[in-house]
């Protein structure tokens, strides 16, 4: 049992806070708590796994009670012993190298005979036919691979409270698919769920009931029923993203017509690692200039790695893109295609957003900088840090120094992920500005409602390869 | 947050990440140190570019015994890959003295951490012992080098250079250290994640 | 197909086996001590390592690494007299790496061979305390996240044009630098935190589900290192 008792906190290095909760989440109950981003979901659920108050800084008033005990004044250690928490990072949350020892590692650290964790292990991996995942460096896993590990090695643990925090922030069709499957079986068992989210359909048939928050306040309160009935611009209204999940090899992509309009002509492209298969191979794909597409396609398809050989990092992979009459190799791509990666912190270098517009400009031009982060936004952040900003912000940070270098094609790889859905509007009202700009923008995504907004054009990647473009 | 100065996981965690950010960067240093003429100017590089994830750590650093496992650590790390021995003792000495600096300015006051850090650096200098106190069985392994190139070497390396070679690189470390301040207000008080 | 965990670590050494025999070759091949006198387990040493890497199945890197030595035998031979300047520093050079090859090698294997749990618990069973044994277990963890980080951010700038050399050089060690520390800063903060919500803990009692004990081959590792120590004392005292 989970009780809260007129609690608020706040941090005292960041916004966001919480406000005068109460709440009661009894046994074997599955609870979503959800939200727009800042709203406190996570704050709430960190006050449940005894982060707060005991990792954070901040000042914390009223009681949590978990399991019949005060949180305050129970370690971690032993919180922990009843909790598991299942993060949203999942590059992250891994203190092993290698996946076996990751799904021992908290049944380890309580002393649990090695007999018994042997025992759990092998319940577990076999009851998620996760066999083939087992003995492998947690370097080589994809992010959906990640996150099942992640959720399995609390599986593995004897917690009988699970909280969850975002979950899904980075994972794909198949990695979500994966995640309904371990809930199902938690709530099966019992356990006690808590889950802050804003992606909220995949948790439909799970959660007993939804809680609404907004401004560090539980606002509203929702059977499942009410929440899995609710329209979808009412969702939109609440800050939620509504898309049903949509297996993206189910999209339906009809051929339409580019003739007449100019078009890059992709050629010859093949990219494999080290002594392995291609993992694509693309002879021939024409995409049309100026239009903002979207590539869409199945887990483990390479789209990500697809964008790093368009913009010529990949060294060893040749390949040439034809723009008008000129011939790109890897070198010329890789100054004439601008690409703003999944975590922006990489590609964000100085000191001030102004300076980090002026140093993409060909010559530096900072009435041209400045009106560039006008249309953006971002002009009262001028002589902020970059890294100061939001996740949002960066992004637009980003994408201002890619308007500033006056390049013509840029890419976005997954440019919404983890995002909510003012947020992820505001994405697609920028990637239409470059539309308007002149730009070619092409992004990899595997967020359906941001394709229904913003693009174009949809190419469809999946095992068999690349293939056709369409208005969806 | 906990109150009682015990190290918990937290800051050990903290030690490990920096050691490791620190051993990367010292490693691409010391790759240049195979040019014998490098080899020299390491007390220089070493000091000077690991002052920026040093004074980051220090920024973490609130309890007795953080600065000490690192050094250690590192140390030991110098020492496995291929220098001498003395990095692993200088270096748990000096990491003591340092830790002794810093927490003289309450693990917060600027110039208590330059010095720490220069301070702490000096296991780089431990390096050059074999040399120093045992030139000839140094060089009596290294026999084909030719005679002139180890009186080049020896002429380079007389003993009155060993202390030198020490104010070098302290003067270094409140170099980098410097630096190193100057960077994490310039970016990451800035930034608001120091 | 059912799964069933195999306790048995894979790795052909224990943990405490393989450190022994670091120590051992930093003392013998890097740190030259007892020189001739220690000439065959010298050599020994210097070429265990490479059977390791056979034994992992690297044969590629164990075929470079013995080129290598070979290689670097001859062209010191070559370059036994009389040598100009250049000629000396080309030899020391080649000195300098196949004094450090073997050690390297050997952190390289062990890194790849260890597994977390088993080094904590193999050290715990040593009374190492967690104060050391926690960030060293930390380091593993993240040479490949700092590597994985900075190809990244190596990728952007050369993206962005802003590579090294390419305008002030100081500028390009500092745009390196601070996003690599951010960025393994904040992976480091969101590492504790799901560590410790996981129990991890300084001073408490772990168990470990790998079956770590000493083998044949640890126990014939552990004579060469034992009498490596005994003969270089009896060089060293005796005669």
């Amino acid at each position: 049992m989970i009780f809260f008792d007129n609690v608020s906190y706040q941090y005292t290095e960041r916004q966001e806070s919480l406000k005068e909760i109460n709440l009661t989440v009894n046994d074997g109950e599955v609870v979503l708590v959800c939200g727009p981003s800042g709203c406190g979901k996570s704050t709430l659920v960190r006050c449940v796994n005894g982060l707060i108050p005991h990792f954070y800084q901040g000042i914390l008033t009223g009681q949590v009670t978990v399991g019949g005990k005060d949180v305050s004044t129970t370690t971690l250690r032993k919180i922990s012993r009843h909790v598991g928490t299942v993060f949203q990072n999942p590059r992250s949350q891994f203190f092993n190298v290698d996946t076996t020892s990751e799904l021992a590692f908290g049944c380890e650290n309580f002393g649990i005979a090695p007999e018994e964790i042997e025992q759990r292990i092998n319940t577990v991996v076999n009851k998620h036919d996760m066999g083939h995942l087992m003995d492998r460096s947690i370097f080589k896993l994809s992010g959906g691979e990640k996150q099942k590990i992640a959720c399995a090695s609390i599986a593995v643990e004897p917690v009988d409270i699970i909280v969850l925090d975002e979950p899904s922030a980075n994972l794909d069709y198949k990695g979500i698919c994966e995640l309904q499957k371990m809930i199902a079986s938690w709530k099966e068992e019992g356990k006690t769920i808590l889950i802050a989210e804003h992606r909220i359909s995949y948790l439909f048939p799970y959660i007993t009931r939804a809680l609404l928050m907004n401004d560090g306040r539980i606002v509203k309160e929702y059977t499942s029923k009410e929440i899995s009935s609710m329209p979808e611009d009412k969702l939109h209204e609440l800050g939620l993203r509504a898309e049903k999940m949509t297996d993206p090899s189910d999209i339906k992509i009809s051929v339409c017509d580019h003739t007449g309009q100019e078009k890059l002509i992709l050629s010859d492209m093949k990219y494999s690692y080290k002594g392995e298969k291609p993992i694509f191979d693309i002879p021939r794909l024409e995409i049309p200039s100026g239009e903002i597409i979207g590539i869409v396609g199945a887990n483990g398809a390479g789209k990500s790695t697809f964008l790093r050989c368009l913009c010529g990092m990949e060294r060893t992979c040749k390949a040439t893109l034809t723009v008008g009459s000129e011939r790109w190799n890897n070198k010329m791509r890789r100054r004439n295609i601008y690409m703003v990666m999944q975590d922006v912190n990489h590609q964000l270098f100085t000191d001030s957003v102004l300076e980090e517009v002026m140093i993409s400009q060909d010559e530096e031009n900072k009435e041209e900088a400045l009106e560039i982060l006008e249309a953006l936004d971002l002009r009262e952040y001028a002589d902020k840090h970059p890294l100061a900003l939001s996740g949002g912000q960066k992004q637009r940070v980003a994408v201002a120094s890619a308007i500033a270098s006056g390049r013509s094609i840029i890419l976005f790889d997954e440019p919404t992920s983890g995002l909510d859905y003012e947020h992820m509007l505001q994405v697609s009202r920028l990637l239409k500005q470059l539309q308007e700009k002149g730009k070619t923008v092409i992004i990899v995504t595997h967020d359906i409602e941001l394709l229904r907004n913003a693009c174009t054009v949809t190419i469809k990647f999946d095992n068999e390869m690349y293939r056709t473009d369409a208005r969806m | 947050m906990e109150k009682n100065n015990r190290l918990n996981a937290k800051d050990l965690i903290n030690v490990g990440i920096y050691t490791a950010i620190c051993a990367v960067i010292c490693c691409a240093v010391a790759m240049t140190g195979v040019i014998p003429v490098m080899m020299l100017l390491l007390v220089v590089f070493v000091p000077i570019f690991t002052g920026i994830p040093y004074m980051m750590f220090l920024t973490k650093v609130k309890k007795f015994g953080m600065i000490l496992i690192l050094n250690t650590l590192m140390g030991a790390l110098m020492w496995v890959t291929g220098m001498s021995w003395y990095a692993l003792a200088v270096g748990t000495v000096s990491g003591l003295i340092a830790e002794l600096i810093y927490r003289a300015g309450n693990y917060s006051r600027k110039w208590n951490g330059i010095i720490a850090y220069a301070i702490s650096g000096i296991y780089c200098w431990a390096n050059y012992f074999g040399i120093f106190f045992n030139a000839e069985a140094y060089f009596s392994t290294r026999q084909n080098f030719g005679q002139e190139y180890i009186d080049a070497v020896t002429g380079l390396l007389p003993v009155w250079m060993c202390p030198v070679l020490l104010v070098v690189d302290i003067a270094c470390g409140i170099i980098g250290g410097w630096i190193g301040t100057k960077i994490l207000k310039k970016h990451f008080v800035k930034a608001g994640i120091a | 197909m059912e799964y069933r965990l195999n306790r048995d670590v894979h790795s052909f050494l224990d943990p405490r086996t393989k450190l022994l025999l670091l120590f051992t070759s930093s003392v013998f091949v890097v740190g030259n001590a007892g020189e001739k006198w220690m000439f065959v387990f010298y050599w020994i040493l210097v070429y265990l390592p490479v059977l390791l890497l056979f034994i992992e199945k690297e044969w590629k890197a164990g075929l470079i690494s013995i080129a290598i030595y070979v290689g670097s035998y001859f062209a010191q031979t070559a370059l036994q007299n009389d040598l100009t300047a250049i000629e000396s520093v080309l030899a020391l050079m080649l000195y300098i790496i196949t004094k450090i090859l073997p050690t390297v090698i050997l952190a390289r294997y062990i890194v790849k061979t260890t597994k977390v749990s088993e080094f904590l618990a193999a050290m715990n069973r040593m009374h190492v305390t967690d104060k050391l044994t926690i960030p060293i277990s930390v380091i593993f963890r993240f040479f490949p996240t700092v590597a994985e980080e900075s190809r990244a951010i190596n990728n952007a700038m050369r993206m962005r044009g802003i590579e090294m050399g390419a305008k002030k050089s100081t500028e390009a060690v500092e745009y390196r630098m601070v996003p690599l520390i951010a960025s393994c800063s904040i992976i480091g903060e969101e590492l504790s935190a799901a560590a410790m919500t996981r129990g991890l803990d300084v001073g408490k009692r772990r168990s470990c589900i790998w079956k770590i004990r000493f083998g044949i081959f640890d126990w014939i590792i552990i004579t060469l290192c034992v009498t490596c120590f005994i003969w270089w004392g009896i060089g060293r005292f005796f005669i």
